[in-house]
Formats: structure tokens, sequence, C-alpha cells
């Protein structure tokens, strides 16, 4: 852990993008995740961190909906994004999962070309006219997600013919190429080796210029690379939030300190 | 002894070999079971194993090769008689074994009222028995009781040897436990050895009559004739165009549709449906495949057929002259098929991960777009395999065209005319009594033959391609 590095990036820009208030989940009977509230600003990294079950993935899938997709999970309490509620009923979920994209654990591309890829979020959702404007959007997407040099002369080959790190940065594409305003990622460098989770965490980084992004993560060391907020969740209940380098250093809740220096988890 | 009862003293014998050999390999160490190389059952099993393997093969082989050398043994005293060898032969057989259930000496019988006899203990003869036959017979009888003897003594002598050399074998550093993995091995083989062995013999059968055929009948005629027109008296045209047209016809209707609607109910199945609508719904789906075809086929004769003609009849449009169709077999078939389609469809549906589904819907598709796009393409090979599958299913459908598709040979476009198929012909011209060496029989073998080649490359095809293709998503 470079903990010189902590100190240097306390967050600057302190908007909220997503106010979660008294979030409560439930799976059948099971209550997944208890009386959360947190504001997550915008232009920053958030990460998500605890041991496993803790519900930091359960509620990074209510930040877009994806729990909808689950017939048993139950959700209540007030997400906003920008000051409306995603769970009124006039919002319209699919809408919404474009605007709060999300890069899942492991990588999904679909079977299809790396260019169709790419493409199909600005298909399905009309951002392109012409083929021009599709292939400009696609470069952009490539550029940004760092798969452009790799992937230039290979963009009809299919995109589950890539190594596991391309394919995590093809989803990273496939999901900003929808211009996406918060970017959710589910433990995405868990399946990757380090070189190629060093070049996913550079361009998480890079990301914050444009988007609010939220990782969930189970290496704090991660967390503590490249987030400047950090929530700690156990057992359901958020526990501590705030400036990622005042909870690595000086948690105030012994149960963080416990986790973070390796003794529950 | 007859060969059952033989066959249980052989497993009797096993059994005390399996008990003897146990208790030998646990007395030899006196209980310890640290000290033998297997568990006590293995140095059982082994035994038990060293007597079944080889008197069973000699009862096996014995029992299905004897009946021939004695038939070949007694064919030298019918050689001086009248009429067809082989028929005279069979006759033997039966006098053979009427002998034995009359239980009577053979030596004193004699020809006088035999045939009446015979007839009572429930062995109908075609003819008076003559006095050669009856010598045939009670020679075929004395030889049939020395071969049961030889038998006796060689299956018992091999089982009871075996058991005393296994189990004089049996030390607590025998490998019982491999030899036994052997066995298993052996019995697998054999029982797969069973299965493509009798595919072969079909295969060989079908080739060899069909060569007989071709000999008898034009091979060109067969595949390139447009009229088929059997008649027992001689003169037939034999060309299968007209069937392959019929068969390809009704196929076509049958699979368009059953594979979009079996396509489609498999996406609401697997996509859409609650589980609790997915409970009863697919068991409903998969009871339409559990109905025999012959139910389909009374259901095209009764309901379908005169429902089409309600509108496309006489009294309606007038179309159609009868309710047995191209359309009506076809549309039957189909709804045959859709479980099929489906069932197989929502399997390869289901195999497609949900990190799919969450990557499209993640992105902000809809759950339609979602399963055009992402799933569907996933799936598409899978999918092509069912639709082959179920077009090889339709082409060798028979009762459905037999009552459902009238029974005229036809090379016609209209759907509302009366067709038929290849398997429906075969059908007919094996039904009743056959003259086997006659073109209008044997060209039986040679359809049957064109449909498996068919339906073979079909599925081949279709194995291919979800083979080819399954990869993709993993």
């Amino acid at each position: 852990m470079n903990d010189m590095r902590l100190f240097e990036r306390a967050a600057t820009v302190d908007e909220v993008k997503i106010r979660a208030k008294d979030v409560n989940v439930h799976y059948g009977i099971a209550h997944a995740l208890k009386d959360v509230s947190v504001d997550i600003g915008d232009r920053l990294v958030t990460a998500f961190i605890g041991p496993s079950g803790c519900g930091k993935s359960t509620f990074l899938r209510c930040l877009n909906r994806m729990n909808d997709t689950i017939a048993a999970a139950r959700v209540t309490g007030a997400i906003e994004l920008d000051g409306q509620d995603i769970y009124d009923r006039r919002v319209d979920p699919v809408q919404l999962r474009a605007k709060v994209g999300m890069v899942f654990q492991k990588p999904n591309p679909f079977p299809k070309s790396i260019y169709e890829n790419v493409a199909y979020g600005p298909r399905i959702h009309g951002l392109a006219r012409t083929r021009a404007e599709l292939d400009e959007i696609v470069e952009k997407a490539l550029r940004r997600a760092a798969l452009w040099n790799e992937a230039k002369d290979r963009l009809q080959s299919p995109g589950t013919g890539l190594s596991g790190g391309q394919q995590q940065r093809l989803c990273i594409a496939r999901a900003i190429a929808t211009e996406p305003e918060v970017l959710l990622m589910d433990e995405p460098a868990s399946a990757l080796d380090p070189i190629a989770t060093a070049q996913i965490e550079e361009l998480i980084d890079e990301l914050r210029q444009t988007y609010s992004v939220v990782i969930v993560t189970h290496s704090m060391q991660q967390a503590a690379r490249v987030s400047q907020r950090t929530a700690f969740f156990h057992l359901g209940h958020l526990v501590e939030y705030g400036e990622t380098g005042d909870i690595f250093t000086n948690p105030r809740d012994p149960r963080t300190e416990s986790y973070i220096s390796g003794r529950i988890g | 002894m007859s060969p059952g009862w033989l066959f249980l003293l052989v497993l009797l014998i096993a059994a005390a070999g399996y008990v003897l050999g146990r208790s030998r390999a646990l007395s030899a160490t006196g209980g310890s079971l640290r000290t033998m190389h297997s568990l006590p059952g293995a140095y059982g099993w082994n035994v038990a194993m060293a007597v079944l393997i080889p008197s069973l093969l000699i009862l096996a082989v014995w029992t299905l090769v004897a009946p021939a050398v004695l038939g070949r043994l007694v064919t030298p005293m019918m050689a001086g008689q009248e009429g067809n060898l082989s028929l005279l032969m069979s006759d033997v057989r039966r006098v053979a074994d009427g002998l034995l259930l009359l239980g009577e000496d053979p030596a004193s019988i004699t020809t006088e009222g035999l045939r009446d006899r015979l007839a009572e203990a429930g062995v109908a003869l075609g003819q008076d028995v003559s006095n050669a036959t009856l010598a045939a017979a009670a020679r075929y009888d004395v030889l049939g009781a020395w071969s049961h003897w030889l038998l006796t003594i060689l299956v018992l002598s091999v089982a009871l040897g075996a058991a005393a050399l296994a189990v004089r074998r049996t030390t607590p550093t025998l490998r019982a436990r491999n030899e036994v993995e052997r066995g298993i091995r052996g019995l697998l083989i054999a029982a797969a050895l069973v299965a493509i062995a009798t595919t072969v013999g079909i295969v060989l059968a079908l080739i060899f009559n069909t060569i007989k055929f071709f000999q008898i009948y034009p091979a060109s005629e067969f595949f390139f004739g447009t009229t088929w027109t059997p008649s027992f008296g001689g003169g037939s045209e034999l060309g299968i165009l007209p069937l392959v047209w019929g068969t390809l016809y009704i196929s076509t209707i049958a699979l368009f549709v059953a594979v979009p609607l079996g396509l489609l109910s498999a996406v609401y199945l697997s996509e859409y449906a609650s589980s609790r609508v997915r409970a009863w719904a697919k068991p409903m789906l998969e009871v339409l495949a559990g109905i025999p075809s012959i139910v389909y086929g009374l259901f095209a004769l009764l309901t379908v057929g005169p429902a089409l003609m309600l509108v496309f009849g006489d009294g309606g449009l007038g179309w159609m002259q009868g309710g047995t169709a191209v359309i009506t077999a076809g549309l039957v078939m189909g709804i045959m098929l859709i479980p099929f389609v489906s069932s197989l469809s929502d399997d390869i549906i289901n195999a497609v991960p949900q990190a799919m589904r969450d990557g499209s819907l993640g992105l902000g598709a809809t759950r339609s777009e979602t399963i055009r796009q992402v799933v569907l393409p996933a799936a598409l090979p899978g999918i092509m395999g069912a639709v082959l599958l179920a077009a090889s299913r339709a082409i060798g459908e028979t009762m459905i065209v037999v009552l459902g598709a009238g029974a005229a040979a036809r090379l016609s476009l209209n759907p509302f005319e009366a067709m038929t198929t290849i398997t429906a012909k075969i059908v007919s011209q094996l039904t009743g009594d056959q003259d086997f060496s006659s073109p209008e029989a044997l060209v039986a073998f040679a359809l049957a033959m064109s449909l498996f080649v068919v339906t073979l490359c079909l599925n081949i095809v279709a194995l291919w391609i979800v083979r080819r293709y399954r990869e993709q998503y993993e």
C-alpha cells in the first residue's frame, strides 16, 4: 500500500451525484442490506469494501436497479440520482441503466465482434445516426478504455478471443460507449492477473475525469489505490464512510479497524 | 438340462465361489484387512467373475449355434424329398418340437393321425407328416438331447474348474480389486458392443436387401422416376421422386409450424415466465411430446382434416377435395414437433450465461432487445441443431402421414391435395403377405435406405453445428 498517495488525493470536487437514504434490501426472507444511507460524490471514485456477503454488491446493484431482474429481491428506501428518485414509478429502469452503466466481476463480452460489442449500447439507444458517427464513438470508447492500440487491427474478430484483461477493458469500453454519468464496477479486477489489474486501476483513475465511479472490491489495497471515498460494509450495515485516507489510517469504528488490519473478513 | 436351469446353476456356483473366495482371503490373514491388497468382497467377486465369464460365454454361443448345427446334421435325410428344402426343414423342426411336447418315444410313433395329435398339442402343420419328416424329426430330437447333455457337462465342468482355480489363486497379495475393475470395464464394453452391433446389423440388412433390389430393378429409374405405381402383378413403376417430394413438402410445413411456435414458447418459458408458470407450463408442453404419434394421426384424420374441409372444402373456398391432404398432415406434425423444438431450445437458451443478460441489461437494453441481440445469437447454433433434429423426426414420421395425408404418390405444389411420403409407402409395401423376391416388396428396403441416409446426414450436420459453435460463450 502506498500510503504517501493517500493524502495527496483528497477530494476536491464535492457535488453529490447519488444520495441514498435508509435503503433496505430483502431477498425473500433474508435481510441483505439494513438502513444504508450514503452520498456518492460526482467525479470521484467511491470504493465499497467489506467481507463477502456484507451487502456491498447488493447495494451497488440497487444503484442502477439491476436488482429488479431478481424476482425475490425487494428494495425499500430512497435513492436519488441528481435529486431524482430512481425508484419513482415514472422512472424507466431501462433509461436509468443507460445513465448508470455497469461493469461486472467476470468479463462478459457478447459473442460478437469487438466492434459490435462496443457499438451495442450506442445502437440500442440510437446515439449515432451514421456509420461514421458510430465508428467514431467506438474508437473513442476503445481509446478511453486503453484498448484501441491492441484492438484497432482486429475490430471484426470476436470479443471472446481477447485475453481476460483485454476482455474486461472491452466491457468498460462497452459501458462508456453509451456515455453514462455513473459507472458501477463490481469487483472489476478480481478475475485478472496483477498486470491487467494495474491497467484497469489506471483506467479507473482516468475515468474519474468525466464520471462518478463506484467500485466494489475485495482488495483493500485496490480501494486505497484508486478511491477518494471508501465505504465499509459489514453484515448488511454501512459501518463507516469517509475519505479513503481517513478510513485506512484513522478508522473510527473498531470493526473497520479489525477488517483493514486483517482480523475479520 | 435346459439352458435356463443351467444358467441358474452357474449363478449358484458363482455365488458359492464368492463366499469361498472371500472367506479364503479373510482366513489367510486372520481377518486383518490391513495386510490384504483388496477388500474381502473383491476376492469374492474375482472368483465369481472367473466362474461367470467363461461358462456364460459357452452357454450363449452354444445356444445360438446349436440349432443351426443340428439342422445341418439332419438336412441330408430330407435331400430326396420334393419341395422347397428350407420349408421342409422348418416342418421338421416343428414336428421335432411337437414330439417333445407329446412326450412319446420317437421310435414307436407312426405318422398316422400325427398331424391331428400335434394340432391338439398346439403345433399346427400345413400338411400331413411324411415318413421322412418323422424320421428326421426323431433324429433331430435325439441329437438335440445329446447336445443338451454335452452342453450341461461342458458348462458345469468349466464353471466348477474355474471356481476351483480361482479359489486356489486367492491369496492376500492377489490384486483382486484391479481384476474386478477390469471385469467391470469388460462388462461396459460388452454393453456398448451390443448396441453398436445391432446398429451395424440393421444397416447391413438394409444394404444387402437394397443391393438385391437394384439387381432386379434399375437404380436410375428408382432415383429419377417420377411415377409411383406399384402393382404386384408386375410392370410397376417405382420412382422415388414423388415420395421424396411428399416427404419434403409435409416436413417443411411441419417445420414452419413447429419452429416459430416452439422457439417463441421456449423464449417465453426461459426468459419471461415466472417460476410458478414455468413449473406447470413446461411439463404441460412436454406431455405433448409423450403422446404417441398414432394419436396425432387420429387427431389429423378426425378433427383437423374435417375442420380444414369446412374452410377450404366444397362448402367453403372449394380448394380441397378431401380431409386427407399435405396441409393436414403438415399442421398436425408441426404440433407434434412443438415440444421437441421448445424443450431443446429452452435448455439451450438457459445455457446462455446470466452474465450475458446482465451485461446487456446493464447497458440499458430492454428484455426483448437483450433476447434478440444477445441471447438468441449466442444460442443460435444450438437452436439450429434442435431444428435439424426436429426435421429428421419429421422426415421419419409415419402414422400422421398414413392417416392424415392420404396415400396418393403425387408431384404437385398444391398443399390441399393428398400426397404421401417415403415412410408411409414403406408401410404399404410391406403390409400383408409378401413375396420377398419381388421388386415391389424389396423396394421398401431401398426406400428405407434412402431415408436412413437422409436422416443420418441431417443428424450429423446438426451435431456438427452444435459442436462447432458450442464454445463461443465459454
